[in-house]
């Protein structure tokens, strides 16, 4: 470096060692033929053709600091490599783990107290709710009664699906007098859920609730099929008219519905006198594909898109009571 | 500059016939292409890795599955989307940008013509990509679509041959053409790409303001070769371009609640399945980007006439244009007709797209149809021809004044919708006033273009040596500063989860670490490159 003393250790920089390299570099592509500088144009462009010519020539900016500029912007490139390859992971295959089945979930009150199953009231008018197997699918709770409000017992029996002509087993009611069961509470035609689809004990399954409003409005239809299929109450959907059996496997009774209600399997522990849910039977409640051929599988529905497992509790809530009068 | 060297010669990319070009194309106007370009690269790549996991037999299970258990999945799928997303974007900006630079003149007629075909297949592969994820809005998407399809005799017998078995749950013809849209998308865009490389850039309208607007093969030999210096500038482009798309949905991925207005646009998590309990309550929309089309289609019963607005007569303008618009001027004031077509093609695109937001599904009378349509149309027609004429050859359109006539015009159809839809004081003292800010957006966009094109004149004069250094170590001081963030963040991307609620964190922090590349990869163009 080239320095000027101005007396009193002040100093003054004239020329910088690679400012010496730069015009030295200058100098001799200016001298060689092949980039020989151009006077004439020098004249008549002035400025402009100078900063051209350095530039494509020297370049403007010297080695060191490009190296130097180099080196930051390769690690930061250096740095983002570095960094995706956690994302490399996305390449290794998950272990696909199989929903292996149903949680087992003890039925609790409002307060975590378990349900007593003896104490559940018979045909009762509200709708009594809990989740299963995942959180937001909502199942109806019914201890099933006759006419004259004594206990019924729900025996084991086949169910068809409409849909497809095939058959499953429903497992009967559960309880001190078995007639405790369970159903999923979306109705399989389009998905209404509670309170336009619920239960109808036998006090209201009369031509009284042809004029009622909704939701406690039952069509004619369905009045028919309940008395020919021989049973005293019946669950409704007031979307579009669909009727379900719930003394026998939640079959359908009349349409649009092509699906009866999926069972979830109670367990009852004597000894205790608590329900559990440990499954479901039926179809899935959501089918496959879009064209609604539901999956003969209900394991289906344990797929994370439903929500999450309610886990080994879910609560049991007495939502409301539909029936005006 | 050993590796650039070597480079150099072992691609032979002097030899190329890539476009030298001049200084002052440094300026990302010039390269839009190369930003749709960066969106396609991404959403390929990313695209490729989403084959890996999805499974078109089960569609939605499939989606739910790379989301909620391939590591990392949601981070690839959300920036396939945006990466989509992206592309339709800046594709609408580098057309209209060139519609109005002129840029489909002679001899760029073809190069045009093939860009117009691209955007079609684009917006074809996002549709067809939208449809895989099977969710309650994909379906009703398809319906709406195989229900347009359908309704014009002879042509039902593509639907099988599009769709396959897509009502029974089954996806595989609709992936299998998504492939083999981006195929053609990809074989179309080499012939872009060589054809621009070709013609090179368009020259600026100050250097060449007639058509044919080429620089000749003399005046091209004086600019800057391609390698390295545009190599290096695109690259600053790609990977910024990479960052957003990266950054924006995954930080989406977070917000909660959108309103139903913003669903369309923000939401980058799917819809639930068309059978469950919940797809009841959402109102259905198709993708963002054909809500214009789903509104055209409110307002006849016709499907042909709906086909003839809102396709085919906007389709064939845009490809005959370069044989409608014979003359050879590139300035905006010498062929107000075109420009004033530009203008309204876009209002009208974004006009409709909010209405069909706003109003999903719902039917619109003749007369309403005229309120909302002419006005435009008129204070365009006459903001157009009162341009002042003296300016012309001077008259650029530039992002700026773009963006600004599209900000106007978006506030001025919003105040319209309103209007019309809630007819009071309010809004109409609203509407009053976006009215005259868009008339006088229009007025001056040829002020506007005419202010920036001085300010550009001015940086082009050399400033101050020492000024120019000054500005050259801030920029090596951030270049640095990006160093150390890059590295912060690099290290943090290690312990961000795989799956769950964190893992978006994984594109959040990697898109700004490609903002830093990219950012610091212009600085140092800067540092190393820029004279001015
Ligand atoms: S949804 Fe229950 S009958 Fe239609």
């Amino acid at each position: 470096m080239i320095k000027f003393r101005l007396g009193k250790g002040e100093e003054r920089e004239i020329l910088d060692y690679s400012n010496l390299t730069f015009f030295r570099k200058l100098a001799s592509k200016m001298r060689d033929p092949k980039t020989r500088f151009d006077v004439k144009e020098f004249v008549s462009k002035g400025e402009d053709y100078l900063f051209n010519y350095t530039n494509k020539n020297v370049g403007s900016v010297d080695e060191k600091r490009r190296k130097f500029l180099k080196s930051l912007i390769f690690g930061i490139a250096a740095a983002a490599v570095v960094g995706i390859i956690p994302g490399v992971r996305v390449l290794v295959p998950p272990t696909v783990t199989v929903t292996t089945g149903f949680p087992k979930s003890l039925l609790v009150d409002s307060s975590g107290n378990p349900i007593k199953a003896s104490s559940l009231p018979v045909n009762s008018p509200y709708i009594i709710i809990f989740e299963y197997p995942m959180t937001g699918e909502p199942n109806f709770l019914i201890n099933l009664g006759d006419s004259s409000g004594k206990p019924v017992e729900i025996q084991p029996t086949k169910v068809v699906v409409p849909q497809t002509g095939k058959t499953y087993d429903f497992p009967g009611g559960v309880g001190p007098n078995k007639s405790i069961v369970a159903y999923s509470a979306i109705c399989q035609h389009l998905g209404c859920t509670p309170p336009y689809i619920h239960f109808y004990p036998p006090s209201y399954v009369n031509p009284r609730q042809l004029t009622a409003s909704e939701p406690d409005q039952l069509t004619a239809a369905a009045l028919l099929a309940a008395k020919e299929a021989n049973v005293p109450a019946l669950i409704h959907c007031d979307c579009h008219g669909s009727t379900y059996d719930p003394y026998h496997g939640g079959a359908v009774l009349t349409g649009p519905t092509v699906r009866p209600l999926p069972s979830v399997i109670l367990e009852w522990d004597s000894s205790t006198d608590y329900l559990y849910a440990i499954g479901s039977v039926g179809v899935a409640t959501y089918p496959n594909g879009s064209n609604g051929i539901p999956s003969q599988d209900p394991t289906d529905d344990l797929s994370s898109s439903f929500g999450s497992p309610v886990g080994d509790k879910t609560t049991v809530t007495e939502t409301e009571n539909p029936f005006s009068s | 500059m050993g590796v650039s060297d070597w480079f150099r010669e072992r691609l032979g990319l002097d030899d190329l016939p890539f476009f030298r070009t001049p200084d002052y194309m440094y300026n990302v106007n010039y390269w839009l292409g190369s930003l749709v370009a960066a969106a396609f690269i991404y959403t390929v790549i990313s695209g490729l890795i989403l084959l890996l996991y999805y499974n078109p037999e089960a569609g939605y299970s499939s989606t739910e599955f790379i989301i909620q258990k391939v590591p990392y999945g949601s981070v690839i799928l959300y920036s396939h989307l945006y990466g989509a997303y992206a592309m339709i974007i800046l594709a609408y900006v580098h057309m209209f940008r060139n519609y109005f630079a002129g840029a489909y003149k002679k001899p760029r007629e073809l190069l045009w013509i093939i860009g117009v075909i691209m955007l079609v297949l684009t917006l074809g592969t996002a549709f067809l990509g939208y449809s895989l994820i099977g969710d309650a809005l994909a379906t009703s998407a398809v319906d709406v679509g195989e229900g347009i399809i359908s309704s014009i005799p002879g042509l039902s017998i593509f639907i099988p041959i599009l769709f396959g078995n897509y009502d029974a749950g089954d996806y595989g013809r609709v992936l299998a053409w998504h492939i083999i849209f981006v195929a053609l998308i990809g074989l179309l865009f080499a012939f872009h790409f060589f054809l621009a490389e070709h013609y090179g850039m368009m020259p600026s309208k100050k250097v060449k303001d007639k058509a044919p607007a080429v620089y000749t093969k003399e005046e091209w030999q004086k600019f800057n070769p391609w390698w390295p210096r545009n190599f290096v500038y695109m690259m600053s482009l790609i990977f910024l371009t990479w960052g957003f798309i990266l950054l924006i949905p995954n930080a989406l991925a977070y917000l909660n609640g959108l309103p139903q207005q913003l669903n369309p646009f923000l939401n980058p998590k799917p819809a639930p399945p068309p059978n469950s309990p919940a797809a009841a309550h959402i109102t259905t929309y198709p993708p963002w980007f054909f809500l214009f089309l789903y509104k055209i289609a409110d307002f006849t019963s016709d499907v042909v006439i709906f086909l003839f607005i809102g396709v085919i007569i906007p389709l064939l303008y845009l490809i005959l244009v370069p044989f409608i618009d014979r003359s050879p001027y590139l300035s905006l004031t010498k062929r107000r007709l075109f420009t004033a077509f530009g203008i309204l093609m876009i209002t009208y695109l974004i006009q409709t797209t909010i209405w069909g937001d706003l109003t999903p599904g719902v039917e619109i009378p003749i007369a309403q149809q005229v309120m909302v349509y002419l006005p435009p149309a008129i204070i365009t027609l006459v903001g157009v021809f009162v341009m002042p004429a003296k300016t012309n050859n001077k008259a650029i359109a530039n992002p700026l004044s773009i963006l600004i006539l599209l900000v106007t015009s978006i506030l001025f159809g919003g105040a319209l919708v309103t209007l019309i839809a809630s007819p009071s004081l309010l809004t109409i003292i609203a509407f009053t006033l976006f009215t005259l800010v868009f008339i006088l957006s229009i007025k001056n966009i040829s002020p506007i273009a005419l202010k920036i094109e001085k300010q550009e004149q001015t940086i082009i004069t050399p400033e101050k040596p020492r000024n120019r250094e000054l500005k050259k170590k801030i920029a090596e001081v951030l270049i640095s500063i990006l160093f150390i963030f890059a590295v912060i963040l690099a290290s943090q991307l290690w312990v961000i989860p795989a799956t769950g609620y964190l893992s978006n964190l994984f594109g959040i922090d990697l898109g700004l670490i490609f903002i830093m590349l990219g950012e610091a990869i212009s600085l140092y163009h800067y540092v190393v490159y820029r004279r001015d």
